[in-house]
């Protein structure tokens, strides 16, 4: 609290009070008062005053510079008020009880929301779950009765699970709740399916898939780790170049404290003004305006799990060269994560 | 014939996995009672059992509880849920192996041939012909000749001699390698099978492998 503001505020208060000590001094001297006599009024009422404006200022100065105070330093300021003494006079009673039914408010709006999400969450997990029967089925049939038309079929049968994974993932990443659950994995089995659900699209490209040293233990979740890697796979099939040896290479670096996989294509790569940009949601860039097909979502969907899962996900490429992605895995970080 | 169960309630899933399974000389029985699922896959006398979680009554977990308690039979887990945690508990129960839907049909058929293998506690040695084959090894010996394949030949080799009496597909064999952590392109598949025959030829069996054009290879 500002004590030249406060002063400002009360201006009103000061002049008046001025005015009533002038009326009063006019007054004693009509009435031929000695002078001493008005010194020493003039002294008394100006000290009274004084004590009851002070006053006043500290009793409010301690409430509202806690409270500025306190909603500055939390990083949750909805909470200030669990961290207030309720104030004494009567004005910042009133705000004490505005404030405590405001929060009241907001708290049982965001459970609303917050039910409402998990609501929307549970359907969309057991429709996709719904959904995927048809979707076996489906593949099954254009495997039992195979011939040159639904060779096409199996792939936009592949491509439609593919998009109803995004979806997947994508509510279990925004949601609070943990959905994942961490322990040892062997990296190889992950990236073999991985391998083995894009093999028809990597064998149709000639894309050469090319893995090494991944045989290596690491701490996460293999479900959650496959849907990652087969965005990344996905976006260098479909950003690759039109050049002969066109690969995509899994390797791994082992470092004391944490696992590295790279990710590495010889596609078309991502120039660098749309690089910083291509874990933000819903992001296309120029790429995306290439091919039309793009959501922009798998990188940012991948990016939220990576965080979720305490990994750290980041990317290099030099335009029409080679796009990296890497992938870092701590080694100790099972407590931080389940903290 | 190995007998496999089939408990899934979705009819047109159920009907198109008797076809593979049929296609791939296996003896599909299906359950259509839902009632007694436990004791009606016991009666069965079955080799394995493909079980789906979300089935009518009471959910493929508890029955694979109830199925632990008087029988090894080998499970698969056949599932749309596709949670690790799903996964673990699923293991946990007793389950040999767990596929999530929608599955690719080749590596449905490699899983339910590797449980049945395990199962079976089958040997490393296969013979063919007068040639007996050591996978582990990699090793082809006939009368005192002896010839080393390469892991990819192998691979190649005892699938073609696991369907023997069927064409196989390049697809299936494609599957197969990936299956097993060889990542190869087409052009390599090519070279191997040319090496593979020429390995062959060297014990004799100079057109042992056929091929059928565009539709894959069958060993007579």
């Amino acid at each position: 609290m500002n004590f030249l503001k406060y002063l400002k505020d009360k201006l009103y208060m000061i002049i008046l009070t001025s005015i009533s000590f002038l009326i009063i001094t006019l007054t004693l001297l009509a009435f031929k008062v000695d002078k001493s006599v008005i010194i020493a009024i003039f002294l008394i009422l100006f000290v009274l005053f004084s004590i009851i404006f002070l006053t006043e200022y500290f009793r409010k100065k301690r409430f509202y510079t806690e409270l500025l105070t306190n909603v500055d330093l939390l990083d949750k300021s909805y909470l200030v008020l669990e961290t207030l003494y309720k104030p004494e006079f009567y004005e910042g009673k009133i705000l004490y009880q505005a404030l405590y039914e405001i929060n009241k408010s907001m708290n049982e709006n965001v459970n609303n929301i917050k039910n409402q999400w998990q609501d929307f969450k549970e359907y969309i997990e057991m429709w996709i779950h719904e959904v995927k029967i048809p979707l076996a089925t489906l593949s099954l049939i254009s495997n039992n009765h195979k011939n040159r038309v639904d060779k096409k079929m199996q792939t936009h049968i592949k491509r439609l699970e593919d998009y109803v994974d995004q979806v997947l993932y994508y509510a279990r990443s925004e949601n609070a709740s943990q959905d994942y659950l961490i322990k040892e994995v062997n990296l190889n089995v992950v990236i073999k399916n991985v391998g083995i659900r894009n093999m028809d699209d990597l064998l149709e490209n000639k894309i050469d898939f090319l893995t090494n040293n991944i045989n290596v233990q690491i701490l996460t979740d293999a479900k959650w780790l496959e849907f990652i890697l087969n965005q990344l796979i996905n976006n260098s099939i479909k950003y690759k170049r039109n050049i002969k040896n066109s690969f995509i290479k899994i390797t791994v670096k082992e470092e004391k404290e944490k696992t590295v996989i790279v990710v590495e294509d010889n596609g078309m790569g991502i120039k660098e003004t749309d690089l910083k940009q291509v874990f933000n949601k819903s992001f296309t860039g120029e790429n995306g305006r290439i091919k039309s097909k793009s959501t922009g979502m798998g990188l940012f969907i991948a990016k939220n799990m990576c965080e979720k899962l305490g990994h750290k996900i980041a990317i290099e490429s030099v335009y029409s060269k080679y796009t990296k992605v890497f992938i870092t895995i701590s080694k100790d970080a099972y407590y931080d994560i389940l903290k | 014939m190995k007998k496999i169960m089939i408990v899934e309630d979705e009819k047109t899933l159920c009907s198109e996995l008797v076809t593979l399974l049929k296609n791939n000389n296996y003896e599909p029985i299906v359950l259509s009672n839902f009632n007694n699922t436990a004791s009606e896959i016991l009666a069965s006398n079955s080799d394995l059992v493909l079980l789906d979680i979300n089935i009518p009554y009471v959910n493929g977990e508890i029955v694979l509880q109830e199925l632990r308690k008087t029988s090894n039979i080998p499970v698969i887990m056949v599932t749309s849920r596709n949670s690790d945690i799903d996964e673990a508990l699923s293991i946990s129960y007793g389950a040999d192996d767990y596929i999530t839907k929608p599955f690719n049909s080749n590596i449905l058929l490699l899983r339910i041939g590797a449980v049945l293998k395990r199962s079976n506690n089958e040997t490393n040695t296969l013979t063919y012909k007068d040639v007996s084959i050591n996978i582990g090894k990699g090793l082809l010996k006939k009368g005192d000749i002896e010839i080393t394949l390469t892991k990819n030949e192998m691979i190649i080799f005892s699938y073609l001699l696991n369907h023997q009496d069927r064409l196989v597909t390049r697809d299936e064999l494609m599957t197969d390698l990936w299956n097993n952590d060889e990542f190869i392109n087409d052009n390599a598949l090519t070279v191997n099978i040319s090496r593979l025959r020429a390995k062959l030829k060297t014990i004799g069996y100079e057109d042992a492998i056929d091929t059928r054009k565009g539709m894959g290879y069958i060993l007579s």
